[in-house]
């Protein structure tokens, strides 16, 4: 390494910029699932408050912890790792600000569009058309901003987190326009069974293509540098990158199964999504073997400690998610609690948590001071694990009930009052998750902006 | 492997571009396309209300796809492609908080509807579907003619059969009371009519049906079965005033068939989906005891007693 490229001076003005975005739609989107999970313990709650109804605070939270919470959150990790990882300054850290608010600009248009009821109705892809537009926009310059600083690297090898950055943003550009239909404005959608197909191969592929792979950038980055041990196996990541390509891909179809759609695509989202064990466990393989024998510097380092949470969760998720694939098992699991309690396994459990991990990794390493509060890192680390561990005991439960019963004949609106309990315990769990993100978003914007005084940092 | 920008950009995107070919870009154009039997295009109130629909996230907590394997309402049709060609969006929805809907038309009458809609909880006491009076009445409206398509053609009959028996029934209500308790007898076939309620009357059978009647019937009879519930104000024929019927010769097969059946044209649903047998038999004895305050219940003939009575 030369004199000249050690010198690099990282400004990771982008990096803060997306840290503070996570950490902000953390608390608002969290605040919105509080909301809908209110409704269903008692419907008359807030009852003709038309802004926030369910059927539009719902989404409203779906689309905030997808792309204010969780996609930023991975994202400003990137924005710290990239240039690092090149030898390089950041192509521009003005551009990377600029594409930070522009995200925050877009996401919050989109959010009040469907606040106001110009929900396109498709899940995961109800922001009205404008919005699409500005997200998609969005996109583009982090991939200006992160392709010109590959381009510009003084470190011929890439790393494998480049691979996934790099692939997440530009797959997701084009999987977002191409799901949201942006080629058609007033309905933003396709006409009839297509459109399901399409929607949930665009759907899934925001956990696949998006925060999978970034997720997996972060954890490849964070744990061989908290545990100082060197990558268990470079094969296994390559393995692991295109097999996640491959098979992630495939697999939207397995929210059909149990609708009209041609079996032979019903069969190639079942193979697949079995097939999903072969990323998962290629990943994890690599990852725990990297950190074999090292959990106490994980432990020790908070960020760390999150990331290795999250990959235990991605085992859960991937595990589950085969198996859900089933057709036999989704006639039970389908329609029901148990999807929504996987949905935020996957989301908060393996993703967000990494996310969060990745902004607890480099906020000392930017600031070049310690946390704000290692101890309110750790709490949120507690409330948000003990959270969404309760969450998923809770839906799976829910989602066995509700499912067994419909198989056995019983309607829908007789198990209503026998499910209401686990909605209150749900509420509750939430509440902790809830807190946890207040909390985070506390501890992100002191430790940001707020050196201490007399330089002697608080515990 | 050398993962170079080039290889990683460009592997990337002929994979993504290689796997929507094969699994979203062929279907589409493979798919036929054609109507199914039940296809008809909506009309433009239909239309209207639809766009409701979608902008107030219906979709999260009702499905519109029946599974071969599925029992509740909309369960005598499996949903097929060609029922739904011209959706766009297609609303098949991935939860079902609430009951599927893809053949909700015809299932009640319109006023029915708009109960549930400014209170769910009107007509159904257990129902967490959040309010919807905010909309105001011309918007509830057009959601009520989407839903009343739901099905289509099929929806279509189903509405037809409401419209003919709601003018039967109001005619009936109209010439009093006498007259209107006669009427609802008659609808019940006569082997229905003759049958005591075969289950003798205890205090445990009186709870479990008090039980039956707060989670489905309160919302329109009452909390004394004067059928002044909240859903009344919107309800026409309004709900039956159980209080009136002693000495007018009301069986408990005539509560049983009805509660089974429903009385299509009036607000009064089927519950053969929600309840058994047992379940019918004491709600019915429980509103005869209670409202009615007089009970045929293990009064001749009742055949041989059945094996678990006291």
């Amino acid at each position: 390494m030369s004199e000249a490229v050690s010198a690099v001076v990282h400004a990771d003005r982008t990096a803060r910029a997306f840290a503070l975005t996570s950490a902000l739609w953390f608390a608002l989107a969290t605040s919105f699932g509080m909301i809908a999970a209110g409704y269903l313990i008692a419907p008359d709650f807030l009852a003709n408050v038309e802004y926030i109804h369910f059927g539009r605070v719902r989404p409203m939270h779906v689309n905030a912890v997808l792309f204010g919470f969780v996609t930023p959150g991975l994202l400003a990790a990137a924005f710290y790792y990239v240039p690092r990882l090149l030898r390089a300054p950041l192509f521009s850290e003005s551009l990377g600000v600029f594409s930070a608010l522009f995200w925050n600009v877009s996401l919050a248009a989109g959010l009040v569009g469907v606040s106001l009821g110009y929900s396109q109705g498709r899940e995961y892809a109800e922001l009205p058309w404008g919005a699409d537009l500005l997200i998609i926009a969005s996109f583009g310059l982090v991939i200006v901003n992160l392709l010109l600083t590959i381009r510009r690297r003084n470190e011929p090898i890439l790393y494998v987190s480049i691979w996934y950055a790099a692939a997440a943003v530009v797959l997701t550009a084009c999987t977002y326009a191409l799901g949201n239909v942006v080629w058609k404005p007033d309905t933003g959608a396709l006409k009839g069974i297509p459109d399901a197909i399409l929607l949930w191969f665009y759907g899934h592929n925001v956990f696949g293509l998006l925060l999978s792979p970034l997720a997996l950038g972060v954890a490849y980055y964070v744990l061989p540098i908290a545990t100082r041990s060197p990558l268990y196996s470079h094969t296994l990541s390559l393995l692991g990158f295109w097999s996640l390509i491959v098979v992630y891909t495939h697999i939207g179809t397995h929210h059909l199964l149990q609708t009209p759609v041609p079996t032979w695509l019903k069969t190639i989202s079942i193979v697949d999504s079995v097939a999903m064990v072969i990323p998962v466990m290629v990943f994890l393989i690599n990852i725990w073997y990297t950190v074999k024998g090292k959990l106490g510097e994980i432990h020790a380092d908070i960020g760390a400690k999150f990331v290795f949470t999250g990959t235990i969760y991605y085992f859960f998720v991937n595990l589950q998610g085969s198996m859900m694939a089933l057709p036999d098992v989704q006639r039970i699991t389908h329609y029901n609690n148990w999807v929504v309690g996987h949905a935020h396994i996957g989301v908060l459990g393996f993703a967000g948590v990494t996310a969060l991990g990745g902004l607890y990794f480099i906020l000392p390493r930017i600031t070049g001071r310690p946390l704000f509060s290692r101890y309110l890192a750790d709490l949120q680390y507690w409330l948000v694990l003990i959270g969404i561990t309760g969450f998923a005991v809770v839906l799976t439960v829910v989602g066995l009930i509700q499912g067994q019963a419909w198989y056995n004949g019983e309607t829908l609106y007789r198990t209503l009052p026998e499910i209401q309990p686990y909605y209150v315990l749900r509420l509750s769990l939430g509440l902790l998750i809830l807190a946890g993100a207040w909390v985070g978003l506390y501890n992100v914007v002191r430790s940001l902006y707020f050196p201490p005084r007399g330089g002697v940092p608080c515990a | 492997m050398r993962m170079t920008p080039s290889v990683i950009l460009g592997g990337v995107l002929a994979l993504l571009a290689a796997i929507v070919a094969t699994v979203v870009y062929f279907p589409a154009v493979q798919q036929d396309g054609s109507p199914s039997e039940i296809y008809r295009e909506r009309t433009a109130e239909e239309e209207a209300g639809r766009r409701i629909y979608l902008q107030n996230g219906c979709v999260y907590c009702h499905s519109q796809a029946i599974r071969a394997f599925d029992w509740d309402m909309g369960s005598e049709r499996i949903a097929q492609a060609g029922d739904y060609i011209a959706d766009e969006p297609i609303q098949l929805g991935s939860q079902r908080t609430g009951p599927d809907l893809s053949q909700a038309g015809g299932e009640h009458p319109d006023d029915w509807h708009i109960a549930h809609f400014v209170n769910p909880r009107y007509t159904r006491p257990s129902s967490i579907m959040p309010p919807f009076a905010w909309l105001g009445p011309e918007r509830i409206r057009l959601l009520t003619r989407y839903v009343q398509s739901l099905g289509l053609r099929q929806a279509d009959r189903r509405m037809e059969r409401q419209n003919f028996w709601k003018a039967e029934s109001v005619r009936a209500y109209e010439a009093g009371v006498e007259a209107n308790v006669r009427w609802l007898a008659e609808q019940v076939p006569r082997g229905w009519r003759e049958i005591p309620n075969p289950y003798p009357t205890s205090a445990a059978s009186l709870q479990r049906g008090q039980r039956i009647y707060q989670y489905f019937c309160i919302g329109c009879h009452g909390p004394i079965g004067d059928g002044m519930g909240p859903a009344q104000p919107w309800i026409y024929p309004p709900p039956l005033n159980f209080t009136v019927l002693k000495g007018r010769e009301i069986s408990g097969g005539i509560l049983y068939y009805q509660i089974m059946n429903g009385i299509t044209g009036t607000a009064m649903p089927y519950f053969k989906r929600d309840l058994e047998s047992q379940k019918i038999w004491e709600v019915g004895d429980y509103v005869a005891r209670y409202f009615i305050n007089q009970s045929d219940a293990n009064e001749e003939p009742r055949g041989i007693d059945a094996s678990w009575e006291p």
